[in-house]
């Protein structure tokens, strides 16, 4: 195709000048929720992520929570969030000015109506990959998805919760989209290394139901059919061994796990330092099936422990034992995390719209300065840059 | 690739590049094997599989299928030289060892990078691999996370205490996804520079940031985001609600108005219209007004019908929604059988394979595939220290003899699961496809 511009797939000198390891790749995102978590890091690793919006905006500038006396198109948080380091186009669907665009770009994500496909690729080289609820093909390729619906058709939704109330899920966190998004640009990784190879893209189909799935195995189909065990919900603690899972305390609820041998001695030397009883030190609860055998006694000196302390107290006293505790974290406790504080977890940022604000930056650590952060890009605030750049 | 790893989160990294073809070493210890291979399987709790025991987990192909296993005790000085050499030819080292203990092992970063500057070395442990920061020495399981990083705070309903991710470590598959997009990054890196890299990749770090705009809001707001049960602010109604059986559900969503519209046409005058005035219902706010009302309305219409039929019928009038799989549904769910999502392999235990779940990345011209379920620990030793660390023969028999390396017992012993009869009718049994 005559005006396509994307980068020569082959070249190993791409973007030398640039420290960013994804520097002169060109992305095209259609507007969608299933790959928007995943392209906020590529495009902070150097790629130029162009998302092509409707004139009214992503989905994800619709989402609540907005910045306080702020509203859509400009200030949801989701997109504050999700559109980090994207550059923002608005042209006419499927007029010449978004051909061009599509024509000129190395990878396109898109998310389309179930049932339907993207267009193939616009030239040789290019990968495309398609999102969708169920996959490509099937019986049910044409039903409607959501973030909720894809931890149902993956097996999470029914084992999570408890026993006697329906079953839940982390739609609110739109958990389900962001693995999906993970899995969307693994997959187009690979591909471009295929490319590097061959100068050849192609075509990836990647569904919300699959990935998910990719987190079904604590209760999966190999291991239920193994040991016969219907696997069903069990509230916050798992029906493995105790303790396994959460406790109350003064100021909400801690997390342990106790697996290793070792660990189970140092709990059983704090629960009987705090509650006195010396049958929990017996040898015979070292093996975790016995605790699990006498759950209800484990659970009960436990939580004479943890009812004592608070959770930030019980989380430092127990790793100084060497004892896997956890708090339940808010979002506010995690904004005062001293580890995340510590560690630069966060970035400082401001944007027209919502303001300064600090957000969680460098998804991990290298040894070269990879990472590079911008703000959310307004509605269309790139559209002449990208297509004189783009569109020559 | 050469993995040192334990669990979930690097093992699920390593099984991704397996699929796409990376030759992918795990080093295993018997001293201290992987917790998958401790945890066994239920029927093989017996005196005379003891020795093949550790081959037995139901989990293991779940987290290494097309992986090789070389056994080597790597506190002994000659098992860590020859892991070293294993580690020269590799492009890759992922581990996720706590920081303190593979260091412990000689096999740190520092060590290692020195030793071989073009090593793309990854680790992902749960907080990271820098020892000023504050939580360096703390432990977690990954049951542990999930309350960590605040999705336990995020699950269950507004008047119970947090349901928590309970069932399944959702962080350390998350890591895992992290990684593997982590080491395609290095990659590229490499083939344009020429260099190595490091990447410290933190579990607690990496989950936490999928909570960008609820800690945004915490901030800018003070709002400090709770379970909601299954509702979202932004589609309503949404839900999980019962259907005809015992424990069955079937999700829902209505993400707009048209399939608001389409779900009132379903449900009809007998379980929306009596009670409620449509208009008032037109829009996403006088939806989320009367959702507890809705959940009636819509729970009456479930309850009649097998979650199956309720799924089928909401989808046909344009609405999402899904029958809530359990993972006896899993097996038979139409979707994934078309994707051939469990597949059976053969393996050293069980030659006439052994069952696991697929991949969700599919690419139309160079698809990924596993030809092998995991292997036993040590199944590969003596070829993979020949072939890749170039030792002798004679080598590797006094790596051997001084039971410092070692290969899998009783190689003889072969095993069949209790379903194997099963797995020919539903279409699962693929034997050296």
């Amino acid at each position: 195709m005559s005006d396509a511009a994307a980068s020569d797939p082959t070249a190993s000198d791409t973007g030398a000048a640039s420290s960013q390891p994804w520097s002169g790749l060109r992305i095209v995102e259609r507007s969608g929720l299933c790959s928007a978590y995943a392209t906020r890091q590529w495009a902070a690793l150097g790629a130029e992520v162009v998302v092509l919006e409707p004139p009214e905006g992503h989905p994800y500038r619709q989402l609540a929570p907005f910045a306080p006396g702020t509203s859509a198109p400009e200030g949801s948080l989701w997109w504050a969030f999700l559109g980090q380091n994207k550059r923002s186009v608005v042209v006419e669907a499927e007029g010449d000015d978004e051909r061009r665009l599509l024509a000129a770009a190395d990878v396109v994500l898109g998310e389309p109506p179930p049932g339907q496909t993207l267009a193939g690729p616009a030239h040789d080289a290019q990968v495309v990959v398609s999102i969708s609820p169920f996959g490509a093909r099937g019986p049910r390729a044409n039903w409607q998805g959501s973030d909720l619906v894809a931890w149902a058709s993956a097996g999470l939704t029914y084992v999570t919760g408890f026993p006697d109330r329906p079953p839940v899920s982390l739609a609110a966190v739109n958990f389900a989209a962001h693995v999906t998004a993970m899995h969307a640009m693994g997959a187009a990784m690979v591909a471009l290394r295929v490319r590097r190879r061959t100068g050849r893209g192609q075509n990836i189909d990647i569904s919300m139901q699959q990935a998910n799935a990719a987190l079904h195995p604590e209760v999966g189909v190999p291991l239920v059919l193994d040991d016969g065990v219907h696997r069903g919900r069990s509230g916050n603690r798992r029906a493995i061994s105790r303790p396994f899972g959460l406790y109350p305390c003064l100021d909400g609820f801690v997390s342990i796990v106790i697996v290793q041998p070792a660990h189970w001695a140092n709990m059983a030397g704090w629960i009987q330092e705090v509650t006195d009883m010396e049958a929990v030190t017996d040898p015979a609860f070292s093996d975790l099936a016995v605790r699990w055998e006498a759950a209800e006694f484990i659970d009960s000196l436990t939580e004479q422990l943890t009812l004592g302390a608070t959770k930030h107290d019980l989380f430092v006293e127990g790793q100084r034992r060497n004892i896997p505790v956890t708090p339940v974290n808010t979002v506010a406790d995690l904004a005062t995390d001293p580890h995340l504080e510590a560690a630069r977890f966060w970035q400082p940022g401001t944007h027209p719209v919502v303001g300064e604000h600090r957000f969680p930056g460098d998804l991990f650590r290298g040894d070269s300065s990879w990472w590079h952060w911008t703000r959310a890009p307004l509605l269309g605030e790139h559209t002449d840059d990208v297509l004189s750049r783009w569109i020559s | 690739m050469v993995e040192l790893s334990i669990a979930i989160a690097a093992p699920s990294c390593g099984r991704m590049l397996a699929y796409f073809g990376a030759e992918v070493i795990r080093l295993e210890s018997q001293q201290h094997p992987d917790v998958v291979r401790l945890i066994g399987s239920a029927w093989a709790r017996t005196p005379e599989l003891a020795p093949v025991f550790t081959d037995t987990s139901p989990y293991l192909p779940e987290m290494n299928a097309n992986k090789r296993s070389v056994g080597l005790n790597l506190k002994a000085p000659a098992a860590l030289a020859a892991a070293k050499r294993l580690i020269a030819t590799a492009d890759i080292f992922l581990t996720n060892y706590s920081t303190p203990a593979v260091t412990d092992l000689g096999l740190g970063e520092a060590t290692l990078r020195a030793e071989f500057p073009g090593l793309i070395y990854v680790s992902l442990p749960a907080f990271g691999s820098d020892r000023a920061m504050p939580y360096y020495e703390y432990i977690s399981w990954g049951p542990n996370q999930a309350p960590l990083v605040g999705l336990d705070e995020l699950s269950g309903f507004p008047d119970q205490e947090p349901a928590g991710v309970a069932s399944f470590a959702a962080p350390d598959y998350f890591a895992g996804l992290h990684a593997f997009t982590a080491v395609l990054t290095a990659l590229e890196h490499r083939d344009r520079t020429g260099q190595g890299s490091a990447v410290d990749l933190s579990q607690f770090e990496v989950t936490v940031s999928a909570l960008g705009p609820l800690l945004l809001d915490q901030q800018l707001s003070g709002t400090v985001a709770t379970r909601s049960g299954n509702r979202v602010t932004w589609y309503a109604p949404q839900g999980v609600y019962p259907c005809r059986g015992e424990d069955r559900w079937v999700a829902i969503s209505v993400k707009d108005d048209a399939q608001w519209t389409a779900l009132v046409g379903l449900l009809g005058d007998a379980d929306l219209t009596g009670d409620f005035d449509l208009a008032d219902l037109a829009d996403l706010a006088g939806r989320h007004r009367h959702h507890d009302r809705l959940d009636e309305a819509i729970s009456a219409w479930t309850k009649g019908r097998s979650a199956e039929e309720a799924a089928a019928r909401l989808q046909h009038a344009g609405v999402a929604a899904y029958p809530t799989n359990d993972t006896e549904a899993m097996l038979v769910d139409p979707q994934l059988r078309e994707y051939g999502w469990y597949q059976t392999r053969p393996t050293l235990r069980f030659p006439q394979g052994d069952l696991f779940g697929g991949c969700a990345m599919h690419l139309s011209d160079t698809p990924g595939r596993w030809d092998r379920a995991a292997p036993s620990a040590g199944e590969h030793t003596i070829a993979a220290l020949s072939e890749r660390a170039g030792l002798t023969q004679t080598e590797i028999n006094a790596l051997l003899d001084a039971g410092v390396a070692f290969t899998p017992p009783t190689p003889e012993v072969v095993l069949k699961r209790p379903y194997d009869h099963v797995l020919g009718p539903l279409g699962l049994r693929k034997v050296g496809s």
